[in-house]
């Protein structure tokens, strides 16, 4: 059961860190690839399936911080369609 | 003779007087707003010391931004909207005291999520350990009164 509570932190911090990325395209299929592969994955039961699949999340989660940074770098104006109200 | 004579005297004095008005007092006017302007320029204390009197003389504002008041009653309404905006929800079965997972038939990922949007609606993080245990909207509600400092 260890496992669950590293799988739900990691799902939350790839949220996170995914909602930071500035450009909108990016940010919303990030999110959107981080929920359905883990709903994809939910019923998965081996011991060793899990555990790669945990460390490819972590791999993503890198490349999902670095490029938040990096789109922060070079950020441009936001989408009509990003402003509320 | 002498009836005349103060008639015409008098209409030399009313005539003078309205001169003096329509004449005199627009120049002295504008030598005085001339003369506050260049005292003003040469001295900004005194624009400085008017403008302190006009601040005293309206009551102060203060512009900083602040949080909306809560109650007990308010956070109740904006965590069951937060819910019933959640499209995974029902908002017919949804209650204060419905369990998440087995009442609503979320999984733990979607409990994440719940979590996620109701820090984002607060404006503060809820730590892990603690996310794990507000299992029901009510849970949550007196998770953030309690974190606000709010009993009623």
């Amino acid at each position: 059961m260890a496992s669950k509570t590293k799988t739900l932190q990691l799902y939350r911090t790839m949220l996170r860190e995914s909602s930071k990325i500035p450009s909108y395209n990016f940010r919303e299929y990030a999110i959107r690839k981080i929920r359905d592969t883990f709903k994809q994955n939910k019923q998965c039961t081996e011991s060793t399936v899990i555990q790669n699949q945990l460390k490819e999340a972590q791999r993503n989660l890198e490349i999902i911080k670095r490029q938040a940074i990096v789109g922060q770098l070079y950020s441009t104006e936001k989408l009509v369609i990003e402003y509320t109200t | 003779m002498a009836g005349i004579l103060v008639k015409s005297y008098r209409f030399c004095i009313k005539s003078s007087l309205q001169l003096r008005s329509l004449s005199t007092r627009p120049l002295a006017v504008s030598l005085i707003s001339k003369g506050n302007e260049t005292l003003q320029n040469y001295c900004p204390q005194i624009k400085s010391g008017s403008l302190i009197l006009t601040q005293r003389l309206t009551p102060q504002e203060r512009s900083y931004s602040s949080k909306p008041p809560l109650s007990l009653k308010l956070i109740t309404d904006r965590v069951l909207l937060v819910l019933k905006l959640y499209d995974k929800i029902n908002p017919e079965k949804l209650s204060l005291t419905s369990h998440f997972i087995n009442d609503l038939g979320l999984d733990s990922l979607d409990h994440v999520e719940v979590i996620m949007a109701m820090e984002d609606e607060f404006g503060f993080e809820i730590p892990d350990a603690d996310a794990e245990k507000l299992l029901r909207p009510a849970d949550i509600v007196r998770y953030v009164g309690d974190r606000e400092d709010i009993y009623e």
